[in-house]
């Protein structure tokens, strides 16, 4: 095989290993966005960008760039940290309550509204939701230092996994 | 009057037994052992990814909350790197991670099964500062300043 085909292969391995990027664009308006959350899916993209002054989480279906609204997360601002469950139901946000910063967890199925308030009356500071949404991980400050929490929320929220994926129901059973 | 106390201790008990968020004091308390301070957690599954700092030096830790322990990640912590931001793939075989290094901030992949990292560069470039990788860790959102504002850069990856 001549040297300069090898060279030209081995320079296409190169760029493919790099991966293709794209601008996530800027939907309604092009403003500044930040604290990129993709779902587990990779069909969502929650970030924080700015509306009227105010740090606001803009959730976009990343198929046809369209911006879904997020009636719940309409106020409390400023947001931050946005995470997002496997296929885009549950978002979970840092939201401002008066001088305290507050936890939720949205439910776009049913519109319905979970606040996580920490014991101890700590305040949040960055946040992920597991992609099935069972379990959340808060980081807060504790006596000076940062420290990671896990919280269960599996009492608390159904589980959003992949499609497909098989559940633990047991078999049935072919006798009587 | 016994009606209403009827009717309030029963307002009560449901809303004791409402459902509610519980700490995990058994995971907490691994977490909170083993270093100094720790921050910018991502959870994939059963995987938890984060900056944990021991000694005065930040590295990147990815604990598998299955069996409780934390998972080696052989090339990826560099004397010379200081991380700034992690996400975790829900296979836990994968790592997007922003860091500084030799005074300059980069985005790089990890894959657990090689072993090694890979710079994934900016087009056009920037400097990234937060990083997100969807389930299958072939999707990433990154945060990059340029120009004096902040973009969402979307890259997929083979």
């Amino acid at each position: 095989m001549p040297r300069s085909l090898l060279i030209l292969l081995a320079s296409l391995a190169l760029v493919g290993c790099n991966g293709r990027s794209e601008r996530a664009g800027g939907g309604l308006l092009a403003t500044s966005q930040q604290a990129p959350a993709l779902s587990g899916s990779g069909e969502w993209l929650a970030v924080v960008s700015d509306h009227g002054g105010r740090p606001t989480v803009q959730l976009r279906r990343l198929s046809d760039g369209s911006v879904v609204s997020v009636p719940q997360l309409s106020r409390h601002q400023p947001h931050s940290s946005p995470s997002l469950s496997w296929n885009g139901r549950y978002l979970a946000a840092i939201t401002q309550r008066g001088r305290r910063r507050l936890a939720v967890v949205t439910d776009r199925l049913n519109g319905r509204m979970h606040p996580l308030p920490l014991p101890g009356g700590r305040d949040p500071v960055q946040l992920s939701l597991a992609p099935d949404a069972q379990q959340i991980a808060l980081q807060v400050t504790d006596q000076g230092r940062w420290r990671v929490e896990l919280l269960d929320l599996s009492d608390l929220l159904e589980p959003d996994r992949p499609p497909g994926q098989s559940l633990s129901t047991p078999a049935l059973s072919s006798e009587p | 009057m016994i009606r209403v106390a009827l009717l309030f201790s029963l307002v009560l008990v449901s809303a004791c037994s409402s459902p509610r968020p519980t700490p995990r004091p058994d995971l907490n308390g691994l977490l909170r052992q083993s270093v100094n301070s720790r921050r910018g957690p991502s959870l994939g599954g059963r995987w938890l990814a984060s900056l944990g700092q021991r000694n005065g030096r930040e590295r990147v830790e990815l604990i598998d909350l299955r069996s409780r322990s934390p998972v080696p990640l052989p090339g990826l912590n560099r004397a010379d790197a200081q991380p700034i931001s992690v996400s975790v793939s829900a296979d836990g075989q994968r790592l997007a991670v922003v860091q500084q290094r030799e005074d300059r901030t980069e985005l790089v992949l990890y894959r657990r099964n090689v072993g090694a990292t890979q710079r994934l560069p900016l087009d056009p470039p920037g400097v990234p500062r937060s990083v997100s990788l969807d389930g299958s860790g072939r999707r990433l959102a990154v945060q990059v300043s340029r120009n004096g504002r902040w973009d969402v850069d979307l890259i997929r990856l083979p």
